[in-house]
């Protein structure tokens, strides 16, 4: 059975008249990374902040691993590895010693804490920057650096804020391996992102905030039930000559079937429907060389969650 | 409370600061103008029976100028800078606590102020080569240095918890400083002469002839002899002085005052103070005895001429301040830290204005 790692029940927090966070409710379970998606300005930042022991909520409450962190916050702190969105850095320590001094933080014997600093700089593969002023660090780097401080004590629960920012293709790749392992470990990961396509290929649950209030789970199971749009590329002629054949073999009128560069993309209200058009077109001998999704379904979910909201 | 993290905190400040070239600058111009006021100090004070006295009280008071002007600087942005700067939540979310945290950067705004202290010591150590420096001169005027500096890293530290923004920060750091250093003395000069008492001055003088002081008939000399000349009608002059005897102790929080009235005093053969804190001790501790408001000046009298005490009798007659004033500053200090702390404290329930978490 799986236990909640991080539970938010009707957190609410304002700033003066800002209601950055109006009314969350969330559990995000123990050996599964769940995503938390929202638009900027959505509350994210500070929801994190509330769950990683710095910011007390107006109203609600939180648990990490079953604490509270207004209560306990030295109890929570112990469990929670917390990464922020802003990068801050000790400009004139390396690497190393960034980790070291962290680690020292958390009670951790000076002993201790290099050998997890060599450890830590290995995992995110900044050893050869280890000794490294970080000033000297790009940003991809520092947010490396980022992830291992967090990851210095061992944690049970992770916040990531953003993690993925400034990262190029290989490090994100990296990363998505790392959290999924750390996941298997049985750790409870919160992330947070608004680049969908990079949460999608990382997650096993997400979560939608929109304007402070994290969206019910039937509002997000019948916006995921709405109509989603595929692309469909023919291998032997461009799109706007694939229109017609396409449009005659789903018995579509062809003036729906939009081009996108070189895809036609034509809507389907469900999985099925979509196998079905599949089935079709092959079976009216179209060479079908590209038949996808044209948006994720955290992507498709969110649209429409936001297209809901205007 | 862990010390461990606590000095890991304050590590994590020093070892920022030495690895900055501009730190070094600081303290080598320092340095230069220690050179130059030693120099100095040792040919102004050549007159004296024993120069060391002297060179080294300047060499301790220009130090303790140099620490006040630099301190504010070096403490009045650690903690809002580090917030500006997102360094400060990542330490917030260990488990160093936020008096740890506090603690940590104050110790280490002292320990960078008490640098230049350092640096002093070889200059210091010189002025004794000169003579005359006593041990105990040596030792409480440096303890005074040392808690004058952490009074000041202490408010510096604290007042960056309290204001947003650094440069804020560091500018209230700075006229509390002018407060306590130069305000303390425009509150005593200006008050004091404000509150005023009437001082009457009777004047009567002899008759002067062409030989000097004229005489009673029968007496052909009178020089020395009043009772033998011949006098005019006494004149009655009023005028009003300040009371700064009211006043006297708005000097006492004065770090240079407090600098100079707990170090021991003692006198050469001329009954003048060996150096630089008694010299200021005394003008400071004169200020506490009120004015005298009828004065007689009888150059044809017998009557006894006003009489102004020594410098010995000055201090015999008054009370010393110096441990008032060190205690209004700590606890100054220590409250204004009190205050950050509640303001540093996390989970936050309220911010400032203006300023995020991290």
């Amino acid at each position: 059975m799986t236990t909640a790692g991080i539970v938010a029940r009707g957190v609410r927090r304002s700033f003066g008249d800002v209601h950055a966070v109006r009314d969350v409710t969330l559990e995000a379970r123990e050996g599964a990374v769940t995503g938390l998606v929202g638009p900027n300005g959505s509350g994210k930042t500070t929801l994190l902040l509330m769950l990683a022991s710095l910011l007390a909520p107006d109203a609600g409450e939180v648990r990490i691993a079953g604490v509270d962190p207004v209560a306990d916050p030295a109890a929570a702190r112990a469990m929670l590895g917390w990464m922020p969105d802003a990068l801050g850095a000790w400009g004139s320590l390396t690497a190393r010693e960034t980790i070291v001094t962290t680690g020292r933080l958390y009670d951790l014997d000076r002993e201790v804490a290099q050998r997890r600093a060599a450890q830590l700089l290995q995992e995110v593969g900044l050893v050869e920057l280890a000794d490294a002023p970080a000033r000297v660090l790009s940003r991809g780097q520092k947010q490396r650096l980022g992830l291992a401080r967090a990851l210095v004590h061992d944690p049970r629960v992770l916040l990531l804020d953003e993690p993925a920012s400034g990262l190029d293709p290989q490090a994100r790749i990296d990363l998505r391996l790392l959290l999924r392992r750390l996941a298997a470990e049985g750790r409870t990961i919160l992330l947070s992102s608004h680049i969908l396509s990079e949460l999608e290929e990382v997650v096993d649950d997400a979560v939608f905030l929109v304007q402070g209030s994290t969206v019910s789970s039937d509002r997000i199971a019948e916006a995921a039930r709405r109509e989603r749009t595929w692309r469909v590329r023919l291998a032997d002629r461009d799109a706007v000559s694939s229109v017609l054949p396409v449009a005659q073999a789903l018995g579509r009128d062809p003036v729906h079937l939009p081009v996108d560069r070189r895809d036609v993309l034509v809507g389907f209200a469900s999985d099925g429907d979509a196998a079905a058009g599949l089935a079709a077109l092959v079976t009216a001998g179209l060479p079908v060389a590209e038949f996808s999704a044209a948006t994720g379904l955290l992507e498709h979910t969110f649209l429409d969650l936001e297209g809901g909201n205007r | 409370m862990s010390f461990s993290r606590l000095w890991t905190i304050s590590r994590l400040e020093l070892l920022q600061r030495v690895r900055t070239v501009s730190w070094y600058v600081l303290l080598g111009v320092f340095a230069l103008l220690l050179v130059g006021v030693t120099g100095l100090a040792f040919l102004s004070f050549s007159g004296m029976d024993e120069r060391g006295p002297g060179i080294y009280s300047t060499v301790v008071y220009i130090t303790l100028l140099l620490v006040l002007l630099v301190s504010p600087t070096l403490s009045g942005n650690s903690i809002n800078g580090d917030r500006d700067a997102a360094t400060l939540a990542p330490v917030q979310v260990t488990l160093a606590t936020t008096g740890e945290i506090l603690l940590g950067k104050f110790l280490a705004a002292w320990i960078t102020g008490l640098a230049f202290a350092l640096v002093a010591v070889p200059f210091l150590a010189i002025a004794t080569l000169a003579g005359g420096v006593r041990p105990a001169t040596v030792v409480i005027s440096l303890a005074v240095l040392v808690v004058e500096t952490g009074v000041i890293a202490a408010i510096g530290v604290a007042l960056s918890g309290l204001l947003a923004r650094p440069l804020f920060s560091v500018a209230t750091t700075y006229l509390v400083v002018a407060a306590l250093a130069i305000g303390t003395v425009i509150g005593f000069g200006l008050v004091g002469s404000s509150i005023t008492s009437e001082t009457t001055e009777r004047y009567r003088s002899a008759v002067y002839g062409d030989n000097g002081p004229e005489c009673i008939e029968g007496v052909v000399n009178c020089w020395d002899e009043p009772e033998s000349m011949i006098c005019e009608d006494w004149t009655t002059y009023t005028s009003r002085t300040g009371r700064y005897d009211f006043v006297w102790w708005m000097l006492a929080a004065n770090p240079f005052v407090i600098l100079a009235d707990a170090t021991p005093t003692h006198f050469d053969r001329y009954g003048n103070p060996e150096d630089m804190f008694g010299y200021l001790k005394i003008s400071v501790r004169q200020t506490q005895i009120p004015p005298q408001l009828e004065r007689t000046y009888d150059e044809c009298g017998t009557a006894a001429e006003p009489t102004y005490p020594t410098p010995e009798e000055v201090l015999a007659q008054t009370v010393p301040s110096w441990f008032v004033g060190l205690g209004v500053q700590v606890l100054l200090a220590a409250g204004l830290m009190v205050w950050a702390y509640g303001r540093t404290r996390t989970p936050a329930r309220t911010l400032a204005r203006g300023t995020r978490i991290a």
